[in-house]
């Protein structure tokens, strides 16, 4: 094979792999298609490719069934997650609630403009 | 190579033998070129978001866990794939919860202008790098001189490729081979011919210029191969000093 080097074998590599993979056009891939036309190794090399990538699509095409635990342990998850949250805002509104009765019956709450008192809950 | 010296009519019929040549090289590269490309599945996993889709997200972003479920259900399949082909599957189980519990964290931020499964390749993808954040710092594989090449299978597997291609041995050799892609490349690799996303998608996933998705892709096959014909000659190496030995003890 004719000695190259690193730099060259790996843009022949990659110029070559884009061809068999149907991404040249123009130019680069009339280049390309010299390439493995002329050189042995070259021909060798697409053919190659082409098989690597055959096996990638064919193994990329396989059904993967995620294992049942993950679907389990993300729903219980989002279920705990989703009742903290609905914890968190009834127990906040209850405590707004009881704040503003114990500010009331300690007689706290300032009178509003208009001379009337508010009560917890809202202004009556 | 085509370069003929000779009388005008040999010249001529030399030209036309090596523009025929040349003309049946490339129509036998377009054919393997255009089979290849049949057996990608384009378009199949990366619909846009469906009706269907679109209210259970919506719904799910309103804190709704039964919508929420439903997605997971759906899609749980994907998920666990790509992080099956980036982490292998001793870290894919964990990667895949990982990834849900940031799915159902920031679902409210989805806002539809990518399809479902963009997004979700997405926070994948990111899941994934973080998880091997490690590997980009580990010291380049030397490969050997000269050009990879992958030996044809003597039991028949050119006739049937694709079912040589899911042959456990040969599915061993194209794992082991994809650890040793560098892991932006590998991603590329495997959204570009194991999901067969298009290069927009590629790059609007990994949040990247479509050039830096092409060249990812294009270095990624390239390491690709030279690993997969190391892993090649390694087995076929293993398996000749095993005849060997076994002819010993024979």
């Amino acid at each position: 094979m004719t000695p190259v080097d690193e730099r060259e074998r790996w843009e022949v590599l990659e110029l070559i792999g884009a061809c068999v993979a149907n991404e040249l056009e123009g130019e680069r891939a009339r280049e390309a298609e010299r390439l493995i036309f002329e050189n042995p190794d070259y021909r060798r090399v697409a053919e190659s490719y082409s098989r690597m990538l055959v096996m990638l699509s064919a193994l990329g095409a396989e059904e993967v069934e995620a294992p049942e635990e993950i679907v389990s342990y993300v729903v219980r998850r989002a279920y705990y997650s989703a009742f903290l949250r609905q914890a968190e805002t009834f127990l906040g509104a209850l405590g707004r609630s009881y704040l503003d009765a114990f500010v009331y019956y300690l007689g706290l709450r300032p009178r509003d403009v208009s001379g009337r008192e508010s009560y917890g809950g809202g202004r009556i | 190579m085509c370069d003929s010296r000779g009388p005008v009519g040999v010249t001529q019929k030399l030209e036309q033998a090596c523009l025929g040549a040349l003309g049946s090289v490339i129509v036998l590269s377009y054919g393997i070129v255009g089979w290849v490309s049949d057996l990608r599945p384009r378009g199949e996993r990366t619909s846009s978001v469906n009706a269907g889709d679109r209210i259970l997200v919506a719904r799910a972003s309103r804190g709704d866990v039964e919508a929420f479920t439903k997605l997971v259900r759906a899609n749980s399949s994907l998920v666990y794939r790509v992080a099956l082909r980036m982490l292998g599957p001793e870290d894919a189980q964990d990667a895949s919860q990982e990834v849900w519990v940031r799915v159902w964290r920031n679902i409210g931020g989805f806002k539809g202008e990518s399809a479902f499964s963009t997004w979700l390749y997405r926070i994948t993808m990111n899941t994934c790098l973080s998880a091997r954040e490690r590997e980009s710092r580990r010291t380049a594989r030397e490969y050997a001189e000269g050009m990879p090449y992958l030996l044809a299978e003597p039991s028949g597997g050119e006739a049937d490729p694709e079912a040589a291609a899911l042959d456990a041995e040969r599915r061993e050799e194209i794992e082991a081979a994809l650890k040793y892609v560098r892991t932006e490349h590998r991603a590329a690799l495997v959204l570009r011919h194991m999901e067969g996303l298009s290069y927009a998608e590629i790059a609007e996933v990994l949040e990247v210029p479509d050039g830096t998705a092409k060249g990812w892709v294009s270095r990624g096959r390239a390491t690709m191969l030279l690993a997969l014909a190391e892993e090649n000659d390694k087995r076929r190496e293993r398996r000749r000093s095993g005849g060997t030995a076994g002819e010993a003890v024979g």
